[in-house]
């Protein structure tokens, strides 16, 4: 089976062989970091655009294309979250916590260089996951239970209970806030309008992107002009900014493999995807870390775990597709288009049918990862530059780009408006200790949690939650998970006071 | 529930958000004059959310039931009560002192002035069209923040025109506004 599985990767390492695939490739990577790296621009979108200039490519060459692109462009996002803290897709937010104080530190050398290999080593690991064990996990991931899924929600809902430490209740509310907001907009079963007092373009609720340009970028460069740190000389620590060395990945590999093997599986599930992976991995490599109370204040292990868990998430996410035919997030449907464009129907039979597709489909896939790692260290010191910039400068340029990636989001004014509205709301609430990324993962949970919740209940009750032994282990988990940081920051507290 | 159906819409619903407003603008207040004025924002935002989370259960309460098991307004009103009782939580530590003093504020009237700087830009682009109105905003964006080197605050704008140009319309096409008026002058 094994030698089966190699012979055949190996004859699609063969199928690359050859001028076409190879540009393919590095275009493909090229796109998907610039799609990556501008805010507005999520990686499916990036897919998205390209497919219409794949009509006229052969299906393989048009294929490793785009997930050239989707692999690349999940890396990209880390680019402006580490250098100017404007995540340039939702999955980056989370890099953003440790990556931009280490710029802020004079070392963005250091943030980039470790979210590229992370990347890479993530990406390289959900690939070869995804190439032994696609057939097994898509099985379980189709098996579970909507109850499953709730809890899965709820698990990922208790990582605000580390990420807001001492201030966890508001924290908390944040979450809560993001969650609600998720609910404004005709509801996806009764088709009831909520919270939309009658303006036709609250029917689709709040687009997520404009929300966390806003909560990020915006409230930055609202907080740097009221603090007005903009003081001539302040730009010149960065010039010399350091480099990770071997010794330093080398420290961080446990992070990686972890959040590698954590992101692959979460991308497995339906709406879970990159955004939720990374800020699972995050917390797991806080609770797992001697010194949790580095994070958020530049722990190289911070970005790490959110990039390997976001780029191996792209391996889990192809799970369904490859293994069931089963599009189970934004960027997968649109390959499932792309491979319809080209008569190819995803699913077990393109196993049997063609595999020529899918084993020279596994072959790009690590390959545009060592592309992007690359590309990625020579664009890297470019990308440093922007930390050289005058603030003076680079303030209105980030309003300019955030302005322009709200706008290219559905082609409205009424996104750019939301996005000032969450960067005042932002501003103000970071002000008094309130935490932006809750509010980011409560919009991102909140429809895998609600839609799910109402499922489970309709087929089995409310009690349904707690008769299903996975939803109930995954409860018990979130409790855990829950209680433990807020019990750490009790005894921190009381230390605190005891004055030990 | 007759009394959640008439404040839901309708004049109940200006009603309601007048009663909550006059609420909030008392509760302020008294805050403002008691001892704890310097926790102001740390008591003023809980109580703003507590009231956002009545004014959203309210709304919530109303949503038409089609005798569902799970209608509509339970998972939000299950978010609104987790508004409510961190609010709650949040309103008692600044009270009890658990919380720190408000932080001081720096240059609000810049910030203010920088974001109506945006949003006059945002309606100044409907009329002249993305490419100028970006021009003027990164230019006056630059000038206002004290950059005073000519040279570099043009070729920055120019850069951005040509990469949003190429990038956004060209390559993704997105539609960036003509604008009104050079769309009158060219047609």
């Amino acid at each position: 089976m094994v030698k089966e599985l190699l012979s055949n990767l190996f004859e699609g390492f063969g199928y690359l062989a050859g001028i076409g695939p190879i540009i393919a490739i590095v275009a493909g990577v090229i796109l998907g970091i610039l799609a990556g790296a501008m805010p507005g621009l999520s990686p499916s979108m990036g897919v998205a655009l390209l497919v219409p200039f794949t009509y006229g490519m052969s299906p393989q060459i048009a294929l490793i294309l785009l997930v050239s692109i989707y692999i690349a462009a999940n890396y990209g996002g880390s680019i402006t979250a580490v250098t100017i803290n404007t995540p340039g897709t939702p999955s980056a937010v989370v890099t953003s916590f440790d990556g931009y104080p280490l710029t802020q530190q004079g070392k963005a050398g250091i943030g980039l260089g470790i979210s590229l290999v992370s990347s890479t080593v993530g990406g390289i690991m959900g690939t070869i996951i995804l190439i032994f064990f696609s057939v097994p996990l898509a099985r379980m991931a189709v098996r579970l239970h909507p109850a499953e899924y709730f809890a899965l929600a709820i698990f990922g809902l208790t990582t605000v209970a580390s990420l807001g430490g001492k201030n966890w209740p508001k924290a908390f509310l944040a979450a809560m806030l993001g969650l609600l907001i998720n609910t404004i907009g005709i509801d996806p079963i009764s088709g009831v309008k909520r919270f939309t007092f009658g303006t036709y373009r609250l029917f689709d609720g709040f687009a997520l992107i404009p929300a966390l340009i806003g909560l990020f970028a915006l409230s930055e460069v609202f907080t740097r002009i009221e603090e007005f740190k903009l003081e001539k000389g302040e730009e010149t620590k960065y010039e010399k900014t350091q480099w990770p060395t071997f010794l330093d990945y080398w420290k961080l590999k446990i992070t990686i493999v972890r959040s590698s093997i954590l992101g692959t599986l979460i991308g497995i599930f339906p709406g879970a995807g990159a955004t939720i992976a990374a800020f699972l991995s995050y917390d797991l490599a806080k609770k797992f870390s001697k010194k949790p109370e580095t994070f958020g204040k530049g722990n190289p292990k911070g970005v790490a775990a959110a990039e390997a868990a976001n780029s191996s998430s792209v391996g889990g996410a192809l799970v369904p597709l490859l293994a069931l035919g089963i599009p189970e997030s934004a960027s997968t449907a649109v390959l499932v288009g792309a491979l319809m464009i080209h008569d190819l129907v995803p699913g077990p039979m393109l196993f049997v049918e063609r595999p020529d597709i899918i084993y020279s489909l596994f072959a790009a896939l690590l390959i545009a990862n060592i592309v992007m790692l690359g590309l990625g260290l020579f664009g890297a010191r470019l990308w440093v530059k922007v930390t050289v910039i005058p603030k003076k400068v680079l303030m209105p340029a980030i309003l300019a780009i955030s302005i322009i990636g709200s706008f290219a989001v559905h082609y409205s004014f009424f996104d750019v408006a939301t996005c000032i509205g969450f960067g005042i709301a932002g501003w103000i609430l970071k002000k008094y200790g309130y935490p932006g990324a809750p509010i980011v993962l409560g919009m991102v949970l909140g429809k895998l949690a609600e839609t799910n919740f109402r499922r489970a209940v309709i087929m089995g009750g409310y009690d349904i939650f707690f008769t299903r032994p996975v939803s109930l282990i995954l409860l018990v988990l979130a409790l855990l998970s829950f209680g433990v940081p807020l019990y750490q920051t009790y005894k921190a507290n009381k230390r605190e006071k005891a004055g030990i | 529930m007759e009394i959640i159906k008439f404040l839901g819409k309708g004049p109940g619903f200006w009603v309601l958000l007048t009663v909550l407003t006059v609420i909030f603008l008392s509760i302020v207040l008294i805050i403002l004059k008691s001892s704890k004025k310097q926790f102001a924002g740390r008591l003023i935002i809980p109580v703003f959310f507590m009231e956002f989370a009545i004014f959203f259960g309210i709304l919530a309460l109303g949503f038409p039931d089609r005798g569902d098991e799970v209608g509509p307004g339970v998972v939000p009103l299950l978010w609104i009560i987790g508004i409510f009782g961190f609010g709650i939580i949040l309103l008692i530590r600044g009270v009890i002192g658990h919380e720190k003093e408000d932080p001081t504020w720096g240059r609000i009237g810049k910030v203010s002035i920088f974001i109506a700087l945006t949003i006059l830009y945002l309606l100044i682009m409907q009329i002249i069209g993305y490419y100028l109105a970006t021009t003027i905003y990164l230019i006056s964006g630059m000038y206002y923040l004290a950059y005073r080197d000519w040279k570099v605050m043009i070729s920055i704008s120019a850069g951005w025109i040509l990469f949003s140009y190429f990038a956004f319309y060209r390559l993704l096409y997105v539609p960036l506004p003509k604008g009104l008026l050079i769309e009158w002058i060219f047609g």
